[in-house]
Parts: C-alpha cells; structure tokens; sequence
C-alpha cells in the first residue's frame, strides 16, 4: 500500500492542490461577492433586492451537481461560449457559495439587537453611518460561525467537481483507483486529508469567533 | 447555428423523468428515515451525562461531517465492494449517515434546550427514563429544532443528486440519459433544476406542517 | 415568499419555452482560424477506457485516440491540450465549444449525423461481452435476467436493450464505473467495444470474451455541424497517416497486428 501511494503521490498532490485553490478562491470571491448580495437584501433595495431574494432562493433550492453542470453544459450550449471544467466548477463554486454566505450574513445583520441600533441613531448618526459602524461590524462578528461553516462545507464540496471532470483529490482518486484497483487505501487517504482540512478550518472559525464575538452572539451556528 | 429553443424532445422523454423524479423522492425519505434514527441515538449519546457516550457521540460527528458525502457514497460502493450492496443502498446509507451526524448535533441541541425541570417533574410523577424521553423530552426537542431539521431534509434531497454518479436512477442520472439521447443540454437541466426546486420548498412545507415550530413567527429556510 | 419566487419563474418560463432561440457570436463553422488565434486545439479523448484514452502508469493520459488527434493538430500546426470526456459528454462538450473535436471511441452514427458532423472512419470495431473466466454465459441468447453493464450515451446501450431485452442493464457514466462493475461483481457481464475489453481482459487475468461481434462499430472522430474545416484537416490527417505508413504502426502499437480496412485515401 505504501508502494501504491508513494508511486501516484505526485498525481494525487496535484490534486490536492487544484482542490485546495478551488475551495479557496470561491470562499474568497463568494465572500466578498456576498456583502453586496446581503446589504441589498437588508437594506431591502426597490428592485435589485428582490433580484437577490431570487437568486439566494433558486441557488440554495438546487443541488451543487445540478448547478456546476448548468455552468459547463448548459450555459455554454445555450451562450455559446467555451469554459473548461476547472473554471466551469470555479464559477459554479462562487455563485453558489455567495448565495449561502448571503443569507448568513442577512441573519448576523437581522440579528443585531434593535436596541444597538435605536441607541445609535439616537446617537445623530445617519442610516448608513449606523449600518456602517454598527450594524456591519457586529452581524458581520456574529455570522462569522455560519462563514466557517459554509468554508468547510465548500471544501467537502470540491469532491463534486469530479463529476466535471475537473481536477481534485477525489476525481483523481477515482482515476487512479480505475487503474490499480485499490479503493479502500485510496478512498481511506482521500478521507483523512478531507478530515484533517475540515477540522483545521473549523478549528481557526471558532479561534477567530472566540476571539472576536460579540458577548450575546450564538455560541454554535445552527447546523 | 445559434440555440434553437426545443422543449418536445423533453416532454416525450417525461417517463424518464417522472422516474427519476420518483426514485428521488424513495432515496430521500430512505435516507431522511436513517439520518432522524441515526440522529436521535447519536443525539442522545451527544447530551447524556455519561463521558464515554459524549466522546463517542463526538467522534461519530466529527469523524463522519468532515468526509464529503461523495467520499461516504464511493467508500460504500467501491471501498466495501465484498458487500455487493445495490448501488441505491450505497446512497441510501452514505446520505443517513452523513446527514445522521448532523442531524445528531440537531437533536443534542435540541435534547440540551428542553429544561431540566421537565426531566425532574416526569421522575417525580414516577416515569422512567425511557419513558420520559419517549413522551415528554423528545417532541419538545423535536418541535424546538422543526425549522433546522427542514433544512437538513431539504438539504438531504439535494444532496441526493450525489448518487447519480453510481449509476441509482434518480432525477439527475436521468437528466443525464435524456441528455445523452436529445442533446437538448439546456432544457433538461433548466427542467429538472425546477423540479429540485419544488421538491425542496414543498418537503419544508411539509415538515413545518407536522411539526409546528415551539416558537411561532421564527424565521426559517 | 416562496410562492412569489415560483411565480416569477412561472412568468419568465413561457418566454423562454416560447423563443425561438438566437444567434451567437461563434456561429461561423470555421473552427481552424480560431483555433489558430487562439493557439491550441482542444482534444476531447476519453482516460479510463483503454487503449483509445486512458492514464498510463505515469499517470499520464495515452491512447490511440489521442496519437490521431497529435498528428492532427501538427497537421494544422498548433500545440494540443487534452480534455477528458465520457461517452455521455463528449457531444455535449462538443456542441457547447469547449472541445474543438472529440476522438473518444465514438461510433458514427446516422442518428447522431442529426447532431454532430464526423470525418472518415478511423477504426473499425465490434461490440462483444467480458465475463469471468468461470462464467457459464456464451452469448447474447444466454443473457436473460443477468445483470449487464454498459455505458451510458453508447450505441452500446441501444444495441444490447435490443439483442437482449430480458438482462437486466446499467448504464453507467463511464468506463471506469462500468469496468469496476463487472470486476467487483456487481455486473455478470460488460458489453462493450471489442479493443477496449480486450484491454481491460489483457490487464486482469480472470476475465474472457465471448459472445462474437454483435454489431459493427466504425469510430470516427466527431465535430460540429458544418465544421468543413475541421473535416478536411483530420480526414487529410487520417490519409496521410495511412499514406506514410504511420497509422500501421500505430494499429499495431495499441491493438498489435495489422489493421483489418485500409483507410480510405483521396488522390492530391
């Protein structure tokens, strides 16, 4: 067995690697890409928040499969551009991840207690200056939970890309297993580095949460 | 060449779908009846006062959330290949236990919400254990975590897509299969990206139905 | 809140179901001058079915499929990068433009004329069955209520659901998937392209074939519609390798000995 890994080492790494830079550049792009999303949501925007409503019901009602093959089957068929798998999954990772980071990051906004934000704008300040100093801040520390937990979620999620075709760990696991005919030392290691990145994400989520949370924020995200 | 819009090739292919649609529906309740069970015995385990049940509990749900539910899937089709298991209980397995361990933090928060008080007053009147949790903890905590385990369930069926990839005949392999024959790419995954859609918001319309929430007027979804 | 949202979708969709549908910018058919601005020719081949597309022990994707499209694309002089298909998205892949064209032991068919456009026939093949050595099936009439595997999209799966309607058929999304069927046991039988069983069967004692050659399958390499381009420089391509002697040479590196049907060749 330690011949077989060592041997497809180099493969699998690579893999490793293509599933690290995917999960990490779509947390960072659907990040940011979801402030915009959320603010337009709470500050309930004529028409671009309902837009947003949409688009954070539709992508959070349809299965992460169905949506990375409507971005490297569907769209290019019916667009008529070309995309390869990886930047098929990348795109499809973003618009799906920033949908959910969205509607966590609503519920940290909506959770900011009314009394902070009477208090603040009793204070003189304006609506925005209180969604600035006050509001965003705190919801932003108290959705930071649900954040982690939507990373780690993304992270497991990068196996699904193999259905693409794209390369990660778990496809070249499987292209590898179809060669040698070891699934359960192969799907074993595969396991294990999920597990160990996993807990390591969450691990830094709730470093960070202790550190930075407001005292009547939820100890635990919910699921 | 441009894209010529062609719905008909979908609509005579609609018995795959409706079965697709079908096998779904089977594998989701499958799984969603395995993840409550395995839910509430490792729930139960999470909030006991014994040690070595808490540190099991946690090991199962942090040793199983953390490993991607395709991984769980193939590690049961492939990986356990001697069992020869159909590949429907492949997934059927892979989404209760996955979706078992989340649904146990579920129910562990939802056991630890229910007052003590409650458990003392049953002892009072001379109930057991048992039947205390049976009668008086579990609907509170069931009822107390309504809205989260609609989203675990929702999440299950969509997660279910994932057993495409052994070959079960659920609405995505089917998508697949009438893909292949018609070449209509778009319309067969803009339909059944629809019916996940419904499927989603009618089972949390469901569940929120037989299991009002304890608290009215909280948000969920 | 929900229901809003269904409406929303209820009142586009009519549109969408309605329109005729609309051009786009890459509806020229010549594919070789983008190909050539662009500076690489997107090869669709297959890697887990040997020996048209698989990974050699490098890890590294081989095959006969992808040594023709190599002498395409230095036939039309650019650089080649290989994108892996199935049989279930090699046309898929091909209509939406993220491959130019597509060698993945593809039969030519007259149905799929309807969709894609195919240069010559560069192989010649059959379909046949792979059971284990102890097996008591012989052919297609002894296939009643066993448990087949194919793959999904195959002129296969459409031959064997009429050869033998009484088994019991899988199809699954690719070789790989299909291949660890039958070895696991979950499959009594794998049907599929002559060489590509024979390759499994060459790797893995336990396994033989039966059943002779169900059909006749002509592969050719696929690409879209009225790619006229496209077809003269891989039909050219095919004849010039058969011309210099090449293509024997790679008969016989991947299936050994010499190649049943001469490659049709055009005088200049």
């Amino acid at each position: 067995m330690g011949e077989l890994l060592l041997h497809n080492a180099p493969f699998l790494l690579a893999g490793l690697r293509a599933t690290l830079a995917l999960a990490g550049w779509s947390a960072l792009v659907g990040t940011l890409l979801a402030i915009p999303v959320a603010l337009l949501r709470y500050l309930d925007v004529p028409v671009l928040g309902r837009v947003c409503a949409f688009y954070i019901w539709f992508i959070r009602g349809t299965p992460l499969l169905v949506v990375l093959l409507l971005a490297y089957f569907a769209l290019p068929a019916l667009f008529g551009y070309r995309t390869t798998a990886a930047s098929a999954a990348l795109v499809g990772f973003i618009v799906f991840l920033a949908a959910y980071a969205a509607q966590d990051m609503l519920t940290g906004l909506q959770s900011v207690p009314r009394g902070l934000i009477e208090g603040a704008a009793a204070l003189g300040l304006t609506r925005f200056q209180v969604i600035r100093l006050v509001v965003a801040p705190l919801g932003a520390r108290i959705a930071l939970p649900a954040l982690f937990g939507q990373y780690v979620r993304m992270f497991k999620y990068t196996s699904v890309a193999s259905a693409l075709g794209a390369t990660e760990l778990t496809g070249s696991v499987l292209l590898v297993n179809g060669r040698v005919f070891q699934p359960l030392p192969l799907l074993g290691i595969a396991a294990l580095v999920y597990l160990v990145v996993c807990l390591a994400i969450s691990l830094a989520g709730r470093w960070l949460h202790q550190r930075l949370a407001p005292d009547f924020a939820p100890a635990t995200p919910e699921g | 060449m441009g894209y010529h819009f062609d719905w008909a090739p979908i609509w005579q292919h609609r018995d795959q779908i409706a079965s697709g649609l079908l096998v779904t529906i089977a594998l989701s309740i499958a799984g969603l009846l395995g993840a409550l069970l395995i839910g509430l015995v490792v729930g139960t385990a999470g909030a006991s006062r014994r040690r070595p049940a808490r540190v099991a509990a946690v090991l199962y749900v942090e040793g199983v959330r953390n490993v991607p539910l395709l991984l769980h899937i193939y590690l049961w089709f492939l990986g356990f290949s001697a069992l020869q298991l159909p590949a429907f209980l492949c997934a059927a397995f892979g989404l209760s236990i996955y979706s078992g361990a989340y649904a146990a933090e579920l129910i562990r928060t939802g056991l630890a919400s229910v007052p003590a008080q409650q458990s003392e007053a049953a002892s009072a009147l001379g109930l057991k254990r048992w039947t205390t949790l049976r009668f008086v903890i579990y609907p509170q905590a069931l009822r107390a975590i309504a809205p989260s385990l609609a989203s675990l369930a929702s999440q299950l069926i969509k997660d279910s897509s994932l057993a495409s990839v052994v070959a079960v005949g659920e609405l995505a392999y089917e998508a697949g299969a009438v893909d292949a024959d018609t070449f209509r790419t778009f319309e067969v995954y803009a339909t059944i990206t629809l019916l996940y859609l419904l499927l989603v918001t009618v089972s949390s319309h469901l569940i929120l139905r037989l299991a009002p929430p304890a608290t009215p007027g909280r948000r969920h979804g | 809140m929900k229901r809003r949202h269904f409406l929303t979708i209820a009142g586009v969709a009519p549109a969408l179901a309605l329109l005729p549908g609309f051009a786009r910018a890459d509806d020229a058919p010549d594919s070789i001058a983008a190909i050539k601005a662009r500076g690489k020719l997107l090869a669709g081949v297959k890697m887990d079915t040997p020996p048209f597309g698989f990974l050699n022990e490098q890890n590294e994707p081989a095959g006969f499929d992808l040594d023709i499209l190599r002498a395409v694309a230095a036939t039309i002089g650019v650089p080649i990068e290989f994108v892996r298909v199935t049989s279930v998205t090699r046309i898929p892949l091909l209509l939406s433009g993220n491959v130019d064209v597509v060698a993945a032991s593809m039969t030519h068919t007259r149905e799929r004329e309807h969709t894609i456009d195919f240069s010559a026939d560069y192989y010649v093949g059959g379909q046949t069955l792979l059971v284990p050595k102890a097996s008591t099936i012989t052919g297609v009439d002894t296939l009643d209520g066993k448990r087949v595997a194919v793959q999904q999209g195959t002129t296969l799966a459409k031959n064997i659901a009429t050869l033998a309607p009484k088994a019991n058929v899988t199809a699954f999304r690719d070789y790989d998937a299909a291949w660890l069927a039958l070895a696991q046991g979950r499959a009594d039988v794998l049907t599929g392209s002559l060489s590509i069983l024979e390759g499994f069967a060459k790797n893995n004692d336990g396994f033989k074939i039966v059943g002779g050659l169900l059909s006749k399958e002509p592969f050719g390499v696929g690409m879209r519609h009225g790619d006229w381009a496209m077809r003269d420089a891989v039909n050219a391509t095919l004849q010039d390798l058969w011309s210099s002697g090449a293509y024997a040479k790679l008969y016989q590196t991947w299936f050994g000995g010499e190649p049943p049907e001469q490659i049709e060749v055009y005088p200049q």
